[in-house]
C-alpha cells in the first residue's frame, strides 16, 4: 500500500524518518514493511465477468501480462477480442533471452545470445513473491511449472570495495557479527536501566532473554569467538567425522569494522516483503507466461503491429497501425471498447483524442533506467570453488548484484549467471555503452568478487531497458506527487478506452502490478458494456 | 515518544534522502553506488549519459516510440527550450535537475548539476550538425525551474 493515500500515513511516516534516522536505513526498511507499507497484491481470485452483451468487441494494445490477462479474461466472458502486439512474440516485458535468440536493441545494436541450450536469463521480472495471487493463479490454470527462486543465500557474499581490503565477506558472517553486537550493546543498555523506552522489570528480563538467543551471546551477556557464534558466522574449520573431526571455530569482527563496512546495508534485502521466502521463478524462464498466453489466445494476437494512432468517438474505437518490420500501409482495427496497455513511455508518443486530465497523466511519469548483464561461464565455479547455490551477492560496484542460478545445481558444463543489475546513474552510463562494453565491464567489475571470472568467461548479453524498442524503459516512475495528481485520473475509464498496466498500478515494476490493474480495467469496462447492451 | 537530541539535529540533513526509501521496486539491494556522474565536460556527459537514448551521433532512434534526434534539430535554437527538458524531463525522459537546495545520493538517483547541464546543453548545440554560438552558463541554467523532487529509480 502506498503511503500518499493513506490518512494515518503521515505519523507512521514520521515514525520511520526517525527510525531511519536514529537506527539506520535497513531498521527503518524493516519497520517500514512490519507497518504494512509493503505492496500487496489485491488479487481476490478469479474475475467474473457475467451476462456479456451479445456482439460486442474489445480491442487490445499490448501482449504483455496486463494486455494477455485482459484478452483472456474478456475473451471467457464472450467478447470479441482482438490484441495488436508490437513484437513478433506475446508477454512484453515478461521474457527471457536464451541461447540461440537475437535481440536489436534501439540503435540497430544486434546481438545474438550463445547460451548453451536450456540456458537463459530474464532481462525484466525474474521473481514471482508468493502473495502475488494473480500471477500464481495464472501459473496454475496454464500448467506454468514454478520452482523455488533463492534470494537468501548466506554462503554468498556482500562486498565493498572499501571494507575489508576490498575481500567479499559471506552473508552469514555479516549477519551473525551485526546482530551479535547490536544484541550485546543492547543488553548492556538493559542492564544499566538506560533504556528510554519504559520496559517493565519482568520485559527486561525476557528481552535480555531474548537477546541471548537472537544475538548468539554467551551467559555474560558478550559476543565472543565460542561455539554459539561459530554456529552462526561458520566455523574456521567445519565439524567432521573422525580423526578429522574437531572443528576450528571462527573469531568475530570487532563492533567497530562491522559497522563502518556498511555491508549491514545488505542484511534486509530477504526481509522485504517483496523479496521473502517462499519466492518463485518459473522452470525455464519468465518468458513462459508469455508463451503460454501465446498459445491460449493464438490467432487473436495480431504480432508485429505498431499502433500509430488511437481514435474514439461515441460509438467505439479506431486505432491505426502499421507492420512494424516492414512498415507498408497503414492498417485500421475498430472494436466497441479499447484496453490500452501500451508503456506509456510509449503511448505519451501516440496521437490519441482523450480528455485532458488522462492526456496529462500520460505524460506525467518517467521511466526506469535499468540494465541486465547474462554471463555465461564454462563451469559453474561459484558452486564448485565457493559453495554458493543461488542467491544474489551484493556489491557496492556499478553492477549492484551477482546473482547465481537458483536451478540445475551440481551440473557439469556451462552456466549462466545474472552479471549485473544496474540502477540509476551507473544504469544510465551502461544504457550508453555498446552491448559488449556493457559485457566487457560486467566482467571486470565482477571479477574483483570472483576473480575466476578471467579464466572461466565465455560470453554474454545485456539488456538496457531504455533501449528497449518495445517499451523505451523498465517501468513507471511514480513519486508521490505526481502520483496523488495523476493516477486516478490514469485508471479512469476514458470513453471507450481503460488503460492498464504496471504504470497503473500500485506494484509498479512487478508482473503482479500488471495483472491486477487488468482485471480491475476489465471489471470496470464489463460494467460500462454491460449497461450499453447487445450490439443492434 | 523521545529520541535524543542529536537525531532531531539529522533530519534536515536527511530527510530527502529517505523519504524517496519509502518506495519499493523491483529489486532495492541496500548497498551505495554512485549517484553523480564524475564526468564534467559536456562531450563526457554525452556519451556518458544522453547517447543511452538519442545515440552516439545524436541521430535518435525508433522503435514502438521514439526518442528524438538531437542532429540538426532546429528545435535547439532555443537553449532554454533543451535545458528545460533536461533539468525536468519530458513525458518518458526523467528529470535530471536537483531540487533547489537538496544535495542528493542514493544508488537509485541519477542527476547532473547546472555546470553539467549548460556544458552538455552546449556540447549538443555546437555538434551533430548544430551550430548555435551563443552559450550558456550553470548561473543561468540556475535560475530556470527545478524539480521539486528527485525522482529514483
Amino acid at each position: 500500500m502506498n503511503p500518499d493515500t493513506n490518512r494515518s500515513a503521515v505519523s507512521r511516516r514520521d515514525l520511520l524518518r526517525m527510525i531511519g534516522v536514529c537506527a539506520g536505513g535497513g531498521a527503518m526498511y524493516q519497520a517500514m514493511h512490519s507497518l504494512g507499507f509493503a505492496a500487496e497484491s489485491p488479487y481476490r481470485g478469479p474475475i467474473e465477468l457475467s451476462r456479456a452483451p451479445k456482439g460486442r468487441s474489445v480491442l487490445v494494445l499490448g501482449a504483455g501480462m496486463a494486455g494477455m490477462t485482459a484478452a483472456y479474461e474478456l475473451r471467457n466472458a464472450g467478447y470479441q477480442v482482438q490484441v495488436l502486439e508490437y513484437n513478433d512474440r506475446a508477454g512484453g516485458r515478461s521474457w527471457s533471452l536464451r541461447g540461440g535468440d537475437v535481440y536489436t536493441e534501439l540503435g540497430g545494436f544486434r546481438q545474438r545470445c550463445e547460451f548453451d541450450k536450456d540456458l537463459y536469463i530474464n532481462p525484466g521480472p525474474w521473481r514471482i513473491p508468493h502473495h502475488h495471487h494473480g500471477m500464481l493463479a495464472y501459473a496454475k490454470k496454464f500448467g506454468i511449472a514454478l520452482e523455488p527462486f533463492v534470494q537468501t543465500n548466506y554462503n554468498a557474499y556482500l562486498h565493498n570495495t572499501e571494507a575489508f581490503g576490498g575481500k567479499p565477506q559471506r552473508y552469514r558472517e555479516i549477519k551473525a557479527d551485526y546482530h551479535g553486537h547490536v544484541a550485546e550493546l543492547l543488553a548492556k543498555a538493559t542492564h544499566q536501566n538506560a533504556l528510554e523506552l519504559s520496559v517493565s522489570r519482568e520485559d527486561q528480563e525476557r528481552l535480555l532473554q531474548s537477546l541471548r538467543e537472537w544475538g548468539a551471546l554467551d551467559e555474560t551477556y558478550s559476543y565472543v569467538s565460542n561455539e554459539l557464534t561459530s554456529v552462526r558466522r561458520g566455523f574456521d574449520k567445519n565439524p567432521g567425522g573422525g580423526l578429522s573431526a574437531r572443528p576450528v571455530l571462527s573469531k568475530p569482527v570487532g563492533l567497530s569494522d562491522t559497522l563502518r563496512a556498511q555491508l549491514w546495508r545488505g542484511i534486509a534485502t530477504g526481509d522485504m516483503f517483496d523479496m521473502q521466502a517462499t519466492i518463485f521463478q518459473p522452470v525455464g524462464g519468465m518468458g513462459r507466461f508469455g508463451e503460454a498466453f501465446g498459445r491460449e489466445l493464438g490467432p487473436l494476437i495480431r504480432y508485429n503491429s505498431k499502433v500509430t494512432d488511437i481514435h474514439q468517438d461515441d460509438h467505439g474505437v479506431a486505432v491505426t497501425y502499421v507492420d512494424s518490420r516492414s512498415g507498408g500501409a497503414p492498417q485500421q482495427a475498430k472494436a466497441d471498447w479499447c484496453v490500452c496497455t501500451i508503456p506509456l513511455s510509449v503511448l505519451s508518443q501516440i496521437p490519441m483524442n482523450v480528455g485532458g486530465a488522462l492526456a496529462s497523466a500520460i505524460g506525467a511519469v518517467p521511466y526506469s533506467s535499468s540494465v541486465k548483464v547474462g554471463l555465461q561461464f564454462k563451469r559453474r565455479f561459484w558452486e564448485q570453488d565457493e559453495g554458493i547455490y543461488g542467491g544474489i551477492s551484493y556489491t557496492n560496484l556499478p553492477i549492484l548484484n551477482i546473482s547465481y542460478p537458483s536451478t540445475g545445481f551440481l551440473s557439469s558444463g556451462k552456466g549462466v549467471l545474472l552479471g549485473a543489475y544496474v540502477w540509476g546513474m551507473n544504469a544510465m552510463e551502461f544504457t550508453a555503452m555498446t552491448p559488449e562494453e556493457r559485457v566487457a565491464k560486467a566482467v571486470e567489475y565482477g571479477s574483483q568478487i570472483h576473480p575466476q571470472y578471467r579464466q572461466e568467461f565465455d560470453n554474454g548479453v545485456a539488456v538496457a531497458w531504455h533501449r528497449v524498442p518495445f517499451s523505451l524503459g523498465c517501468f513507471g516512475l511514480w513519486t508521490p506527487e505526481a502520483r496523488a495528481k495523476h493516477y486516478d485520473d490514469l485508471c479512469q475509464i476514458d470513453g471507450r478506452i481503460a488503460l492498464a498496466g504496471e504504470h497503473a498500478s500500485f506494484i509498479g515494476g512487478w508482473q503482479e502490478g500488471a495483472v491486477t490493474s487488468a482485471l480491475d480495467a476489465v471489471g470496470r469496462l464489463h460494467e460500462r458494456a454491460v449497461a450499453l447492451g447487445d450490439k443492434a | 515518544m523521545s529520541f535524543p537530541p542529536s537525531c532531531a539535529k539529522l533530519f534536515a540533513l536527511t530527510a530527502l534522502v529517505l523519504t524517496v526509501t519509502g518506495t519499493v521496486y523491483a529489486d532495492d539491494p541496500r548497498s551505495t553506488s554512485s549517484s553523480k556522474l564524475t564526468a564534467t565536460k559536456g562531450a563526457e556527459v554525452y556519451s556518458h549519459v544522453c547517447q543511452g537514448c538519442h545515440m552516439p551521433s545524436g541521430q535518435g532512434a525508433i522503435g514502438a516510440g521514439a526518442y528524438p534526434k538531437l542532429a540538426n534539430n532546429p528545435a535547439l535554437a532555443s537553449w532554454q527550450y533543451i535545458a528545460v527538458i533536461v533539468l525536468n524531463g519530458r513525458n518518458a525522459m526523467p528529470p535530471f535537475g536537483i531540487p533547489s537546495g537538496h544535495s542528493v545520493s542514493g544508488f537509485r538517483a541519477a542527476v547532473l548539476s547546472d555546470a553539467q547541464i549548460a556544458d552538455v546543453v552546449n556540447h549538443v548545440r555546437s555538434h551533430f550538425g548544430n551550430q548555435y554560438k551563443d552559450k550558456v552558463t550553470a548561473e543561468q541554467v540556475a535560475e530556470l525551474p527545478h524539480p521539486s523532487t528527485v525522482v529514483q529509480f
